[in-house]
């Protein structure tokens, strides 16, 4: 009966049947408190990642199935559609560079964190920095960078300047956006993760020209 | 920069939608994601219990909508062509992990000597206590052989009815009710089984502790 009506409303015949059999009672107690159980879970929100859905954009535009020139739709589409190009190919080379950096140093020398001069810890620096504070420091971080990179890598030295113009950039839109909207804190959260990567970039790249000038 | 604001986001219609992102167009395709994707995305976590596994599954069910979208000739519900899209991906990864059922027959009634649904009914001892604990809950649908769990997790956690089930799941109703009853007779037994070892941790414990004392 009940693999026909997992649901219920039980028969006349059944609900006399269960209220006489301790059994059946008990089985249909525990049918619904599954069932209850399985509503209770499925009231519980669950939000996709915001990320998800520019990562989706990013792969539908890389199989040609999103137009060009297209409207774009939500304020942060609007926000990367001044120039999602840059962004999503300059993301792309930016984590390939951080990856390709992070390999060769810890190829290079593994052991010699702990001896570099400058370790950006930029978690512990978020919460308390707002972002031009964050700007400046990072901007002075800058100029110790460029002044410390070997004569001897112009390599080096190119991309960092590349990609510190296509974080700069970003950091640039994200600006934009918090003053367009200041209290929406997706457009914060985005800021400082411009910042973030600028830091980590900044970062990277003493580290690597430390290792080199030894 | 042509900039849409979100009022005019929100009027664009589903159908409209479908139409103009089978012509490709971006803002069309954000609209059809933000509308579905928190339902295809709790569907995907509560099937895999992993939230990187299903931010995959997502986007590879929303990418394969993309892809087929030109098909869609709007003779079933799209959210039902959506969902059907999604559980076939879970399905096949779930299968792919398990390298085991490849029907809805095999993945739905496991062999019963190896532990699969008993057909007795449990006695009073075995009872939930008309509650179930999340926890638990969880843990046993992730036990759960892919079908029946598709099954329950339409049905008791997505709210979706026998028929939309028949549909997704391409079965009929009366298997759709079939088969999730069986699911919540497995779900009872294990767990029943967890708190059987529950009590049984706890008796263990509590000897540890007066042989301790003794």
């Amino acid at each position: 009966m009940l693999e026909e009506q997992p649901d219920g409303p039980l028969s006349e015949a059944a609900s006399a049947h269960v209220e006489s059999c301790d059994d059946c009672r008990i089985l249909w107690s525990d049918m619904e408190a599954i069932r209850t159980a399985g509503m209770e879970w499925g009231s519980e929100e669950a939000e996709p990642p915001e990320y998800l859905w520019l990562s989706l954009r990013q792969q539908l535009q890389a199989e040609g199935l999103i137009r060009e020139g297209s409207v774009q739709g939500s304020w942060f589409s609007a926000w990367f559609g001044v120039a999602p190009r840059w962004a999503l190919a300059g993301g792309s080379v930016f984590l390939l560079l951080i990856a390709a950096m992070l390999a060769g140093y810890q190829m290079n020398e593994p052991n010699a964190a702990s001896a570099l001069p400058m370790r950006m810890s930029i978690a512990a620096a978020r919460p308390k920095l707002v972002a031009s504070d964050l700007g400046k420091t990072l901007d002075g971080d800058l100029q110790r960078v460029f002044d410390s990179l070997p004569e001897g890598n112009p390599v080096l030295a190119s991309s960092l300047r590349e990609n510190l113009g296509i974080v700069d950039n970003l950091i640039a839109v994200c600006e934009k956006s918090v003053l367009e909207q200041p209290d929406d804190p997706m457009a914060r959260d985005y800021l400082y993760g411009a910042y973030e990567q600028k830091a980590v970039l900044l970062a990277t790249a003493t580290d690597r020209s430390a290792l080199e000038g030894q | 920069m042509a900039r849409t604001r979100p009022t005019e986001v929100r009027e664009l219609g589903e159908a409209e939608a479908i139409r103009r992102a089978q012509q490709g167009d971006a803002e069309a395709f954000e609209r059809l994601y933000r509308l579905h994707s928190r339902r295809v995305y709790a569907l995907c976590l509560r099937m895999v219990g992993n939230t990187a596994e299903a931010e995959d599954l997502t986007q590879e069910a929303f990418l394969q909508l993309f892809r087929k979208i030109g098909t869609f000739r709007g003779e079933s519900a799209f959210s039902t062509w959506l969902h059907r899209l999604a559980v076939n991906v879970v399905l096949m990864r779930l299968r792919k992990k398990t390298l085991a059922e490849t029907s809805l027959d095999e993945a739905t009634e496991p062999d019963e000597d190896a532990g699969g649904p008993r057909k007795d009914i449990g006695g009073p001892d075995l009872r939930l206590s008309g509650s179930v604990d999340r926890v638990n809950l969880e843990r046993a649908v992730e036990q759960l052989p892919p079908g029946y769990r598709s099954v329950f997790v339409l049905h008791d956690v997505q709210g979706y009815e026998h028929n939309e089930i028949a549909v997704i799941m391409n079965c009929s109703i009366g298997n759709s009710k079939s088969q999730l009853h069986k699911a919540r007779m497995r779900l009872r037994e294990l767990l029943q089984e967890f708190e059987r070892s529950r009590a049984r941790e706890e008796r263990q414990a509590a000897k540890g502790g007066s042989g301790a004392s003794d």
